[in-house]
C-alpha cells in the first residue's frame, strides 16, 4: 500500500527531527494519528469484508430456501449474482387462506384443493427442472415430469373451471371462497366454457377406451378428479386458487419471480443419454418418482420400465408375471375392488381392443373374488393392506394398460383423470384411481418386488396358490413358462404373517347357494371361461401343489371343473361380506369412473 | 466454430465410427448429447461460442462404444451418418443417433484440440 510507505517515511523523518520545535511534534501527532486511523480503517475494512462474506453466505442460504436471492446480497459492481440452487422440499408451502370448508360444494373444493396442490407440484417440478448441474437422466426425467405436471395442472384447471361453470349455472353463489367469485365471472365468456366442455369430453372419450363407455362428463369431473384429491396428500389441502383457473394460475406460476424461464424457444440446455431408445427418457423419472405419491401417475410405459431394469424380457412374459403377482393378495378390500371391476367388465365386453388381455384380467378378478377370505375385512386389511394395495395396483395397471396402449403412448400423461392420486391411497379412492393410472409406475414397483424378494418366492407362491382355486384361467399368458422362473412372484413379505387369514376362507364350507351369486359374475365367468381355453403352465401348477396342497387343499386343485364350481359357490359369500358402505363408496366411484 | 448462417461451415472434423452395443433391446452408444436449436445455447458448457446451438457430446461413458471410438466429451457433432447436426433440435439429433435399425453410426465431430493441432501444424505457412 502506498499509504503505508508514506507513513513510514514521515515517521522516520519525525523521529529524526524529534526534540525539535513544536510544529514538528504536531505534525508527528497528526501523522501518527492518520496512521492509526488508517490502520483502523484497514481493520474495519477487513471486518466488513468478513461480514459481507457472512452476509453472502446467509443470503445464499436464504435463497436456497426461498428460491429468491435477497436484495441484501452484496454485489460488487460487475459481479453477477450467484446461481442459486433452491431446495424445493423446503419451499413447499401451502397458503391456508382457503381450506376446503365443510361438505358443501365438496367436489369443487376438492378439485380446487387438488389443483392447488398440483400447482405446487408443478412449480416444484419446474424448479427442479431448472436446476443446474444435474445428472443427465435426472434432468431429463425432471423435464418430462415438469411437462406432465403442467398438463395435469391444466387438466385440473379445466375441471375446476367446468365445475365452476356448472355451479354458476345451478346455484347463484359459487360457494367456495371469495377468490372463486372471479372464477364465476369468467363464466360470462361463453366461448371459453364451450371450449372447456369440448376438451373435457374429448378426455372422456379417451378414457372410455379403458372400458367404460357410459362415461358422462358429470361423473367424470366429479368423481374421478375428486377422489384422488381426497386421499392423496397427508398435507393439509389448501386450495389456493387463482381466480381464473385456466389461465391466471398458470401465469402466476410461470411468472413467479424466483426464476425466469428461458424464452419458450429455448428449453434449458439438457443432455440426453443415447444409451436408451428414444422414448425411454421417462423411465428415469419413474424411478425418481416413486417416492412421492403425486408423481406416480407419470410413470413410463411398461416397456420403459423393463428397459430400465435391464430386463430383456418380452412384454408378454412380463404381463404374465404381473398377473401372477396380482393374484397373490386377496383381501376383503380386494373383493370390493373386484366386484367393481367385475361390473365394469361387462360393459367392457363390447370393447374390442386387446381382447385377450382384458379378458384375462377379468378372469383374474373373478378368481380373486371367489377366493376371498371370509375374515373380517378390517383385520384383513390391516394385515394385507400394503401388499394388497400394491398388488391391486399391479393388476389394475396391467388391466388398464392392455386395453388401450395407444392411450398411454400418445399421452404420457395418459390417465388424465385418475393419475392424481398417490399410490398410498385410502383404498376407496385408491381403487378408483388405479383404474386410470398409467401402468408404468406400478409395473415398476412390481418389478422391484420381484427382484428384491426372490427368497420369498416360495411363500408367495404358496399363498398365491391358495388364493387361486382356478389356476387355469390365470395363466392364460403362461404360454412361456420359462420366464416365470427368473422373475419370481412378487412376494409380499406381509403376506407371510397372516396365513391364518387366507386359510380360513378356503376351508370354510361354502354353503351359500349359487343363487346368490351375482348374475354378472356368473355370466362373466362363463364367458371368460369359454373364451380362454388356454391352459396354465404345468410347472407352475405343480409347484403350487407341492407347496400348498397338503391335505384338504389338494382337493381344490383336483379338477378344473371342481374349481369352477367352488368359485361360483364362493362368490356369494364374498359379496355378502361386503358392507353396504363399501358398496356405496365403490358404486360411487364406479359411477364417477364411468 | 462460430459460423454465420448461410455461410459454409469450415471445421476440422474427425470421422468417428461407433458400433452400437446391443444390450437386450437397447442399442447402447455410450455417450450423451446436449444442445440443439431448441435449447438454450448459453448454458452449454462445451461450446466456445455461446450462441452455438450445435449438438455436443456431454458425456462419454468409460469403455463404452463411444469411448472406444475415441469420441470425447465436448466434441461437437457435425454430422451423423451424413445428416447435418448443426441445425437440428435436440430430439432430432437424438433420433438420428439412436435409430434402432442401425448398428453403426458414423459421426463427423469437431473439437477444439483438433483445430489447434491442425493450426499448429499448418501454423507457419498457413497464417
Amino acid at each position: 500500500m502506498e499509504g503505508n510507505g508514506e507513513i513510514s517515511d514521515t515517521d522516520s523523518g519525525i523521529i529524526l527531527n524529534s526534540g525539535s520545535d513544536s510544529p514538528t511534534t504536531v505534525t508527528k501527532d497528526v501523522t501518527t494519528h492518520t496512521r492509526a486511523m488508517k490502520l483502523k480503517h484497514q481493520d474495519l475494512k477487513d471486518k466488513l469484508e468478513i461480514c459481507l462474506l457472512e452476509l453472502k453466505k446467509l443470503c445464499i442460504r436464504e435463497a436456497e430456501l426461498t428460491g429468491r436471492l435477497s436484495d441484501d446480497y452484496p454485489l460488487l459492481p460487475g459481479e453477477k449474482p450467484p446461481q442459486i440452487r433452491r431446495r424445493i422440499g423446503a419451499a413447499f408451502k401451502l397458503d391456508d387462506q382457503s381450506i376446503p370448508q365443510g361438505t358443501k360444494d365438496s367436489e369443487l373444493s376438492l378439485v380446487d384443493a387438488e389443483l392447488a396442490l398440483q400447482m405446487k407440484i408443478f412449480e416444484a417440478a419446474r424448479k427442479l427442472c431448472d436446476e443446474e448441474r444435474l445428472g443427465k437422466a435426472v434432468k431429463k426425467s425432471r423435464l418430462l415430469q415438469y411437462k406432465r405436471e403442467e398438463k395435469k395442472v391444466k387438466r385440473l384447471q379445466e375441471v375446476a373451471f367446468q365445475l365452476r361453470l356448472e355451479r354458476g349455472r345451478s346455484s347463484p353463489h359459487p360457494a367456495f371462497n371469495a377468490s372463486q367469485d372471479l372464477g364465476t365471472s369468467d363464466d360470462s365468456s361463453l366461448s371459453d366454457s364451450v371450449v372447456q366442455d369440448e376438451e373435457v369430453i374429448s378426455q372422456l372419450t379417451q378414457l372410455s377406451c379403458t372400458g367404460e363407455a357410459e362415461a358422462s362428463s358429470q361423473s367424470f369431473t366429479n368423481g374421478s378428479y375428486i377422489s384422488p384429491s381426497v386421499t392423496p396428500q397427508p398435507l393439509p389441502l389448501t386450495p389456493r386458487r387463482s381466480p381464473n383457473p385456466s389461465i391466471n394460475s398458470m401465469m402466476s406460476l410461470t411468472s413467479s419471480p424466483a426464476d425466469d424461464l428461458p424464452p419458450i424457444q429455448h428449453s434449458p440446455w439438457t443432455e440426453s443419454s443415447l444409451d436408451q431408445p428414444y422414448k425411454k427418457s421417462k423411465k428415469s423419472r419413474s424411478s425418481s418418482k416413486t417416492s412421492s405419491p403425486t408423481k406416480q401417475e407419470l410413470l413410463p410405459p411398461l416397456e420403459d420400465c423393463l428397459a430400465q431394469a435391464g430386463v430383456p424380457v418380452q412384454l408378454s412374459h412380463l404381463r404374465l408375471s404381473r398377473s401372477q403377482s396380482n393374484s397373490t393378495p386377496s383381501t376383503p378390500e380386494m373383493r370390493v375392488h373386484r366386484q367393481l371391476s367385475l361390473r365394469l367388465s361387462s360393459p367392457d365386453s363390447p370393447f374390442e381392443r386387446d381382447r385377450g388381455r382384458t379378458r384375462s384380467s377379468r378372469r383374474r378378478l373373478t378368481d380373486y373374488k371367489i377366493n376371498l377370505p371370509e375374515t373380517s375385512p378390517l383385520s384383513n386389511y390391516g394385515n394385507h393392506a400394503g401388499s394388497e394395495d400394491s398388488n391391486s395396483e399391479h393388476s389394475y395397471t396391467s388391466y388398464n394398460s392392455s386395453p388401450c396402449p395407444e392411450l398411454q403412448s400418445a399421452f404420457p400423461h395418459s390417465s388424465p383423470v385418475g393419475c392424481y392420486g398417490p399410490p398410498a391411497f385410502p383404498r376407496n379412492g385408491f381403487y378408483h384411481n388405479s383404474r386410470y393410472q398409467s401402468s408404468p409406475n406400478f409395473h415398476r414397483g412390481y418389478h422391484n418386488e420381484d427382484m428384491v424378494y426372490p427368497p420369498h418366492l416360495d411363500l408367495a407362491r404358496s399363498y398365491y396358490a391358495q388364493q387361486v382355486p382356478c389356476p387355469q384361467n390365470r395363466y392364460e399368458y403362461s404360454a412361456v413358462p420359462n420366464h416365470r422362473g427368473p422373475r419370481p412372484l412378487p412376494p409380499n413379505p406381509r403376506l407371510s404373517p397372516s396365513p391364518a387369514n387366507y386359510d380360513s376362507p378356503h376351508y370354510r364350507p361354502s354353503s351359500i347357494s349359487p343363487q346368490v351369486v351375482n348374475e354378472q359374475l356368473k355370466s362373466w365367468h362363463r364367458r371368460s371361461q369359454l373364451k380362454t381355453p388356454r391352459s396354465r403352465s404345468l410347472d407352475r401348477q405343480g409347484a403350487i401343489r407341492l407347496k400348498n396342497a397338503p391335505g384338504q387343499e389338494a382337493t381344490h386343485y383336483q379338477s378344473q371343473k371342481y374349481n369352477e364350481q367352488v368359485i361360483q359357490r364362493r362368490a356369494p359369500p364374498a359379496a355378502a361380506d361386503e358392507t353396504p358402505g363399501h358398496w356405496l363408496v365403490d358404486d360411487s366411484h364406479f359411477a364417477s369412473q364411468v | 466454430m462460430a459460423h454465420t448462417p448461410g455461410q459454409p461451415v469450415s471445421a476440422v472434423v474427425e470421422r468417428i465410427e461407433i458400433k452400437k452395443l446391443r444390450q437386450g433391446d437397447n442399442l447402447i452408444l455410450g455417450f450423451s448429447i446436449g444442445g440443439g436449436i431448441d435449447q438454450d445455447p448459453s448454458q452449454n458448457p462445451f461450446s466456445q461460442n455461446k450462441s452455438d446451438k450445435g449438438i455436443y457430446v456431454t458425456r462419454v461413458s468409460p469403455k463404452g462404444p463411444a469411448d472406444e471410438a475415441r469420441l470425447k466429451e465436448g466434441d461437437k457433432i457435425m454430422q451423423v451418418n451424413g445428416w447435418d447436426m448443426t441445425m437440428v433440435t435436440h430430439d432430432q439429433a437424438r433420433k438420428k443417433l439412436t435409430k434402432k435399425g442401425e448398428d453403426v453410426v458414423r459421426l463427423l465431430v469437431t473439437r477444439r484440440s483438433l483445430e489447434e493441432v491442425v493450426k499448429q501444424s499448418m501454423g507457419p505457412w498457413h497464417k
